[in-house]
């Protein structure tokens, strides 16, 4: 069986037997397997991409790997892994607390796998059409996880993201015919490929005001589903409400597969229009999304709002790092992506054992002393926190750093000190909320000693990758990342 | 001379067509509730009997009552006189084309309401606000309609003009801008002759009624002056109707065969938008008069969209 | 194709296209639930026709497919299933929008003239009819109006459900022979599958409020 195809079926042939199954030890076991087993073809994928031609194809085209899809299906996996590792153990405390019934559990285990296949069928697939597609499919999936807990809350969460993102994919989908029907040859009756490959080769051809029209009505689109300012209304809702190995799934990978996707067009809108029209509307987008984060980061009461508020901003900095435009703010972009992928999971695991400790996520109700009560959670929290917020030796410094100094070597000093000041705003916001929950004297007493190591595996994992390629970035990994900014930047 | 025959003969068609139609409007209603209905050509009985019984007048009623009947009666028979029936140009269409149609309607709507309040009875000052509220918004779009039609055949408010220009295939009748602007006028029919599902004519409730509380007062033969006056309005409408946006089978010379197959073809487009008119008024209930303005809106929003697709979809 | 039979094709699509129009209007100020749901199939019908117009003309058969897909899916079986899910749930009528219904129409009426111009430098690229494309557009603005306005859950479905209607009329005015199949196809089971997420999610929602409306859905703020 081929690579692609195989990366394809692993999570789905999961999901799908997770509805055989009845034990919720299994199907846990099942999702960390696939997910094992991703990661593996992820990195064995990587290793033909970086050899010559750099690029895998299987299916007459159909399915077609580059760098940047072979980063996003390392991300997409190692997330999916942390996620798997959480949610065996995050469920059998919900289980015990009555949270969830068990039908409900199984729909996640069956839902999850199911939702990362979209994902890599997002990223793995050539034809925009069946990107697409792909997009919407991991948006109705996701949904029914959002929904899981059936509160009114949960209910009212999922209807958002289900509307707003649906209306975004339907305007996606609009841009996306425009871009199509672009490449249509009015003389012949030959329909034209709708693959992004042959798009942009021949892309000096295609008609640029059409281009236009489309990209624009595509970043509203598709900047929906990542949660880009001012359509980013559903995030803060959906993410808080999910149950945490999803919400971490959502904010680590589901946001930037979008972007993925927008960043497909925004390639296809340079290589026709010229560089500043569709990087100027990201840059736009990006920096309204960082200023629009920083504020609510300040005043949440919610923890897992907060850290949404948080994705919402990063996903803004990488979205500023490919609209400056600069080979090195790229580089920094593709870093950041990677490291936040890392990072943000870490906490919303941190956050589920919180909420299951406490039974609320409203931080005045936390109260202070959660380094007393879980000492072990406080420990990842406190750790990821100071990667979150930009601080070395973590590798989101060396990330921002990177787009920084890119910015201010490329003359766009002021746009570089705007990015600088939201950066310490959700720096002083982020530090000081967990100074509200993690110091001093507990309320609640220390919960038994085995609830203390649960999620452990899963964060000492995510805190461990992180850690070991915040210092040290392999050749093979470097020079995926490298090839991916060429073909951001528009030299294929 | 000829002239003055044609106007001679389309008055005599328009005063012996207009209460059959109103007649089998009443009957096939009747038929579709599953009842026997009264006689297609009742109305013409009725009026004879108006016309020969006592008039009794309120000693409070003044001149304006007395005009009145006449008044509508004459405005409604000219206004008529300027459309097409049975042949493409209309005797007075020398004298006035759409403006001069409209606004004579609308006198004759004018005293319709004066006399309403003439006789200071309180059904009667009821009926004619209501009125004068539904026309407000029933006239722009009813002028909309067949301004749509006029830019179709190059910008002439003439109705001759307009049935020539539609000559042509069928099918090229069957653009949005027509069709719209048929929708809105439909819409616009019901409201200006009365019928459901903006009033309801055969009501005796006072407080339900629109165009019976005006006339509560009028009796004999100036009953029967209006009653034929609301009949000839309700026909012209309909003949502006089916004349105007399917002028099939119109008589373009005035030799006798062309002119009575041109006849035929009228009655039947009219027995046809008949038809169409109890059908709405069975599937339909009588709107509350607040809503009848939002109706008469989405009439003039048709109509308005009618007018843009002439240039939208050039 | 001979110009005659071109020039009969287009005044059929404008025609049917300026029909999807007005029954988008019509759903705009019409309140009956059962009633809404009707016109949404009797826009798709109009949609499914106009494929079947060019598939004929251009003697592009897969275009055939789109058709009979609208016309199964979007005529027959989604409003089977919006019917299904109104009668579970037992509520009929749609509660005061918030802007009333002469203001709903004037400003659909603006949307239509913004719809013909953002469409105005793209009007040489169809083939067959005449502006479809301003109603493509128009009918994606009139649909996200609706979804704002209303606020039973069924009618933002709905809504929705025109918005897919818009963009699959701007796919078929602007790509003369279609999108690949593997598209098409790909887009009509995310369609159904999204109804039917949405299917559940209301009647879920119906349990936990007792009632469709959407603006209970307010609890999450900040």
């Amino acid at each position: 069986m081929t690579l692609l195809i195989a990366i394809l079926i692993v999570p789905a042939v999961a999901g799908l037997g997770c509805l055989l199954v009845r034990t919720r030890q299994v199907m846990a076991a099942a999702n960390v397997a696939a997910f094992g087993l991703t990661v593996a073809l992820g990195v064995e994928l990587l290793r033909r991409v970086v050899a010559p031609p750099h690029v895998v194809t299987e299916c007459e085209e159909f399915f077609r790997a580059d760098a940047l899809s072979a980063w996003m299906v390392l991300l997409i996996s190692v997330v999916s892994l942390g996620s798997a590792l959480y949610a065996g153990n995050y469920f059998r405390r919900d289980l015990a607390a009555g949270a969830v019934t068990p039908g409900r559990v199984k729909e996640y285990f069956v839902l999850t796998p199911l939702f990362a296949a979209g994902m890599f069928l997002v990223v793995l697939v050539n034809n925009l059409g069946v990107m697409w597609f792909a997009l919407e499919a991991t948006a109705l999936s996701s949904v029914l996880l959002v929904a899981l807990y059936n509160r009114s809350t949960s209910l009212e969460a999922a209807w958002k993201y289900v509307m707003l993102g649906s209306l975004g994919l339907a305007l996606a989908l609009f841009g996306t015919v425009f871009t199509y029907a672009a490449a249509v040859d009015k003389t012949s009756p030959v329909l034209p490929s709708f693959n992004w490959s042959h798009l942009m080769s021949v892309a000096g051809q295609l008609d640029p005001r059409m281009i236009k029209l489309a990209f624009v009505f595509v970043l509203v689109g598709y900047g929906t589903k990542a949660g880009l300012a001012p359509m980013h209304t559903w995030l803060p809702d959906a993410h808080s409400e999910a149950p945490s190995p999803t919400s971490a799934m959502l904010s680590g990978v589901s946001l930037k597969v979008a972007l993925y996707a927008l960043l497909r067009f925004h390639i296809l809108a340079t290589a026709c229009l010229g560089t500043s029209f569709s990087r100027t509307m990201l840059l736009v987008l990006g920096l309204g999304s960082m200023f629009l984060a920083a504020p609510f980061i300040l005043v949440q009461n919610n923890l897992k709002r907060m850290l949404a508020y948080s994705s919402l901003e990063h996903i803004g900095l990488i979205c500023v790092g490919v609209g400056l435009n600069s080979p090195v703010t790229i580089f920094g972009a593709l870093l950041h992506m990677g490291y936040h992928a890392l990072t943000k999971p870490t906490l919303f695991f941190a956050a589920g054992n919180i909420h299951q400790a406490c039974h609320t996520l409203q931080m005045r109700l936390i109260g202070l002393g959660m380094a007393k009560v879980l000492p072990g959670t406080a420990v990842c929290m406190g750790l990821a926190a100071a990667s979150i917020t930009g601080l070395p030796p973590f590798g989101l410094f060396f990330s921002e750093l990177t787009i920084l100094s890119g910015g201010f070597a490329a003359g766009h000093a002021a746009l570089s000190t705007l990015v600088l000041a939201a950066l310490l705003a959700a720096f002083c916001g982020i530090l000081y909320q967990l100074t509200r929950i993690l110091p001093g004297i507990p309320r609640i007493t220390r919960t038994s000693d085995a609830t203390l190591t649960d999620g452990l595996p899963a964060m000492g994992l995510m805190l461990g990758t992180l850690a070991v390629f915040s210092l040290w970035l392999p050749a093979p990994l470097l020079q995926v990342m490298q090839q991916a900014r060429d073909i951001i930047g528009g030299k294929p | 001379m000829n002239d003055l025959l044609a106007i001679l003969l389309q008055t005599i068609l328009l005063l012996a067509l207009a209460p059959l139609i109103t007649g089998s409007v009443r009957n096939w209603k009747a038929k579709l509730q599953n009842r026997r209905g009264p006689r297609v050509w009742q109305p013409y009985l009725d009026l004879l009997k108006f016309l020969q019984k006592d008039m009794v007048i309120s000693e409070h009623a003044s001149w304006v009552f007395r005009a009145m009947p006449y008044v509508l009666f004459v405005s409604t028979l000219l206004a008529g006189l300027m459309l097409p029936l049975v042949s493409a140009s209309a005797p007075l269409s020398p004298f006035g084309g759409a403006l001069a149609f409209v606004g004579l309607l609308a006198l004759g709507r004018f005293f319709l309401a004066l006399g309403g309040l003439d006789a200071a009875s309180a059904f009667g000052g009821m009926g004619s606000s209501r009125e004068m509220t539904i026309a407000a918004v029933a006239e722009p779009a009813l002028m909309l309609a067949i301004f749509t039609v006029a830019i179709t055949a190059d910008r002439s408010t003439n109705f001759s003009q307009m049935v020539l220009a539609a000559q042509g295939p069928t099918w090229k009748l069957l653009n949005p801008a027509h069709v719209l602007a048929f929708a809105a006028l439909f819409i616009v029919l019901l409201a200006e002759t009365g019928r459901i599902p903006v009033d309801n004519p055969a009501t005796h409730l006072e407080l339900t009624m629109i165009h019976e509380a005006m006339i509560l007062e009028y009796s004999g033969r100036y009953l029967a002056l209006i009653e034929w006056s609301a009949s000839v309005k309700q026909l012209v409408l309909m003949a502006l109707l089916v004349n105007i946006f399917f002028p099939v089978g119109i008589a373009t010379d005035l030799s006798p065969a062309s002119v009575g197959l041109s006849l035929l073809w009228l009655v039947a487009k009219l027995l046809a938008l008949s038809a169409a008119v109890v059908l709405v008024e069975t599937t339909n209930a009588k709107l509350r008069l607040f809503r009848v303005p939002d109706l008469l809106s989405a009439a003039f929003i048709l109509a308005t969209l009618a007018l843009l697709s002439t240039f939208l979809f050039q | 194709m001979t110009p005659l039979q071109s020039e009969l094709a287009s005044q059929w699509i404008t025609l049917l296209a300026a029909g999807m129009l007005v029954v988008q209007l019509l759903m705009v100020v019409q309140g009956m639930l059962l009633t809404n749901i009707r016109l949404f199939a009797l826009q798709s019908l109009m949609l499914a026709a106009i494929a079947a117009i060019i598939a004929f003309f251009h003697n592009a058969t897969h275009v055939y497919w789109v058709a009979g897909l609208t016309l199964v899916g979007k005529v027959f079986f989604l409003p089977w299933l919006l019917n299904r899910q109104v009668r579970r749930i037992q509520i009929h009528e749609e509660i005061e929008p918030l802007l009333n219904s002469t203001a709903s129409m004037l400003l659909c009426g603006g949307f239509t003239l913004l719809g013909y111009i953002v469409a105005r430098p793209f009007t040489s690229l169809e083939r067959l009819g005449n502006n479809t494309l301003g109603i493509a557009i128009t009918l994606l603005l009139t649909g996200f109006f609706l979804m704002f306005n209303r606020r039973k859950a069924i009618t933002q479905v709905l809504a929705l459900l025109t918005v897919e209607n818009g963009v699959m009329l701007a796919a078929v005015a602007l790509t003369t022979y279609g999108m690949p199949l593997v598209v098409e196809l790909g887009i009509f089971f995310d369609v159904m599958v999204a109804v039917m997420v949405l299917g559940i999610l209301v009647y879920r929602i119906r349990e936990t409020f007792a009632s469709m409306d959407v603006d209970k859905l307010s609890q999450l703020k900040g």
